[in-house]
């Protein structure tokens, strides 16, 4: 089973090629909104590969799926402040342990996302909304420039961004609860 | 032998429960000597520094808030277990994890000195005017933001065991029987019906809570992020104003299974009961606004749906339960106890407690009124002869069903003490708003002072009622387990 691997690499080369990865980088909402969830969704490819070639060490090192998520909110909170997104573009260390820790806590997701089951991601997902949410205010209220290397604008444009992604993300919690669910098995604990 | 493992697990089920009890029976306890000494305070019996006033303002306003969601939780996991698949390593997490809330909210007030009453608003943790430092107001943020994930992790766990077996949070408040799809006999049970209710209110409420607890904690940090006072008002208010007023959701459900077993009457649900509940969802979310009537910035519209919709949110539910009661009890020959006598006496504290709201919530008057102490009047009435008078009906009951242990006369007194007290207090408080006195104000005028000094000493008679209350709580924690009456066997009606 090679085709998650293989469609895992191709978005992960497409992503590294110079003047994409320039021109996704030079502009906030995308470096963010896109690129950097490209990245997770990269891990999340090479995951499924992985787990099925490799169980026994998803089993050692993530039993019960809580490690990888807590590594997974960890890194990807890192990447959701300023300072790091700014200094992905100043320091190349920075660039390469992006492109490197994304996919990675992708793998990790994957991983954990059905081992945690429905309330583990119900948290997970409810701690986003808010963050999302969180965040869009941030960047939209701050009166001053956060990034050395993105102005202000652009500052305002990913912070709707992010109150674009919440409103979604309310509207999906809105249409799960309300919706009928009785004929599903999977809402354990 | 299935009932024998039955009954082990509704066992070991109360001991959970009792322990959220016991633990918000003696915060409660605990608070009402830090309202007694503000009153005192401001009475001018007792010297309390300014400084050390507003921490017990804010340990008050915390530790009420926090203490009765923590009982009101508690009972509502209960009655919901009963009815749904509950999580018991889920509150279990809760439970740890609002000790551990409560554990950093009280060193951050008492040994870091922070004092921003309970609602914390936005930019007043950072700015302090020395008042309290940095880590005071990181330790409150940082408990609260902890508390509010217990309650999170709770609330999740109830709406994925309503879902589960009801099929969606909509069928839980029994929008498919409105809709005809279902009959009325089949409608989810009250306790399901109120639970879905609060389980969509404060898993709202919470998340704009922790967006506001985060967005301050950055603030304290560094001062240089700051935001938008209004949307942070909003956001607090959002969260403050519907996590303190679902503590009644969940605590009335106490009523809705004692009466009818007390009186040995059905109380069926109706298609105006799950209107009336499917109303008060709707119309708690978006009722904060009545909090900030004072705010000339805030959208007018905002403002008008702030006075109509808390008009309209004090009936339904409020009617439906109270005349339901009386209809419950009206020449039942209910024998009553306690447990009932407490139930029935919350009805009157709810009802009588919203008055003094609704008129608060007019815009002329509350313009006038809102930084009087005629608000503290409205909330202790509402929670004191309301909510808190259910959780402890409920401690009265399940010593009832679960232990030998019987009530005495000084059970009794203590009844009527509390009711006469806890009256007495809501009473001070509205004819001190009625004066003009300003509430949050440490310092008052001698003609202010009366009302305050009397509220203390009723205060001292509500400690001593509530205390009978936890020994007769704690005897049944001692004799857990031993026979009790057969009303728990009862099913609900």
């Amino acid at each position: 089973m090679k085709k998650p691997l293989v469609i895992g690499s191709l978005i992960l080369l497409i992503l590294i090629i110079p003047p994409i990865r320039i021109y996704m980088e030079s502009i906030m909402i995308i470096h963010m909104l896109i690129q950097l969830p490209l990245l997770i969704v990269v891990g999340w490819f090479i995951g499924e590969f992985l787990m099925d070639k490799a169980p026994r060490v998803f089993e050692l090192l993530n039993d019960n799926g809580i490690p990888g998520i807590i590594v997974f909110v960890a890194i990807t909170m890192f990447w959701m402040l300023p300072r790091t997104l700014d200094e992905a573009l100043t320091f190349p260390l920075y660039e390469l342990f992006k492109f490197i820790s994304l996919p990675l806590v992708g793998i990790l997701l994957v991983d954990s996302w059905r081992k945690i089951k429905v309330f583990g991601r119900v948290f997970i997902f409810l701690n986003y909304l808010s963050m999302f949410g969180l965040m869009g205010w941030l960047y939209l209220d701050s009166p001053i420039q956060i990034c050395n290397n993105y102005l202000l604008a652009q500052q305002k444009i990913l912070g709707w961004g992010f109150i674009f992604i919440t409103a979604l993300m309310v509207m999906y919690v809105l249409q799960y609860v309300f919706t009928d669910h009785s004929a599903e098995e999977d809402i354990s604990e | 032998m299935s009932t024998a493992i039955e009954n082990k697990k509704l066992k070991s089920n109360n001991k959970l429960v009792s322990t959220s009890l016991l633990l918000g029976g003696v915060l409660i306890a605990v608070m009402m000597i830090f309202g007694i000494l503000m009153l005192l305070a401001q009475g001018g019996v007792i010297d309390v520094s300014d400084a050390a006033f507003y921490q017990f303002l804010t340990i008050h306003g915390t530790g009420m808030v926090g203490a009765a969601a923590l009982a009101a939780a508690g009972v509502m996991w209960y009655f919901l277990n009963r009815y749904v698949e509950l999580s018991k390593k889920i509150f279990i997490w809760f439970l740890g994890l609002v000790l551990i809330g409560v554990v950093l909210v009280v060193i951050g007030v008492f040994s870091f000195k922070y004092a921003s009453a309970w609602t914390f608003l936005y930019p007043l943790p950072a700015i302090s005017a020395n008042a309290w430092g940095v880590t005071g107001a990181l330790l409150y943020l940082f408990g609260m933001l902890i508390l509010g994930t217990g309650f999170l992790l709770l609330y999740i766990d109830t709406g994925r065991a309503i879902i589960k077996k009801y099929g969606s949070l909509g069928k839980g408040l029994g929008w498919d029987v409105l809709s005809g799809k279902k009959k009325v006999s089949d409608a989810p049970p009250k306790a399901v019906v109120a639970s879905t209710m609060v389980t969509i209110v404060n898993t709202t409420a919470l998340i704009a809570g922790a967006a506001v607890l985060i967005m301050n904690i950055i603030n304290v940090i560094n001062p240089s992020f700051t935001f938008d006072p209004m949307l942070a008002k909003n956001l607090t208010y959002a969260f403050g104003h519907i996590f303190a007023n679902a503590i009644i959701y969940m605590g009335v459900i106490v009523v809705y299974e004692l009466l009818p077993k007390y009186a040995n009457r059905p109380w069926a649900v109706s298609k105006l009961f799950l209107v009336a509940w499917t109303m008060s969802t709707a119309f708690t979310l978006v009722i904060y606004t009545h909090h900030m009537l004072m705010d000339f910035a805030m959208p007018k519209w905002m403002l008008i749906m702030g006075q109509a919709l808390s008009y309209a949110n004090g009936l339904p539910v409020l009617v439906v339960t109270a005349y339901g009661a009386l209809m419950v009890v009206y020449k039942s020959g209910i024998k009553w106890d306690m447990a009932s006598g407490l139930a029935f006496l919350s009805m009157f504290g709810w009802t009588v407690g919203v008055v003094p709201a609704v008129v608060d919530a007019t815009i002329v008057v509350n313009h006038v009124m809102h930084n009087t102490k005629w608000v503290p009047g409205h909330f202790h009435m509402y929670m004191g002869l309301g909510a808190v008078v259910m959780l402890f009906s409920f401690t009265y009951y399940l010593a009832k069903i679960d232990s030998n242990v019987k009530e005495s006369k000084l059970d009794k007194i203590a009844f009527w003490c509390y009711a006469i007290a806890m009256f007495a207090i809501s009473a001070q408080f509205l004819v001190s708003g009625a004066l003009s006195t300003p509430r949050r104000w440490a310092i008052h005028y001698p003609g202010w002072m009366t009302p305050a000094v009397f509220g203390a000493i009723a205060g001292v008679f509500l400690v001593i009622a509530t205390t009978i209350f936890i020994i007769h709580f704690v005897r049944y924690l001692k004799n857990r387990g031993t026979v009790g009456s057969g009303l728990n066997e009862q099913k609900p009606a």
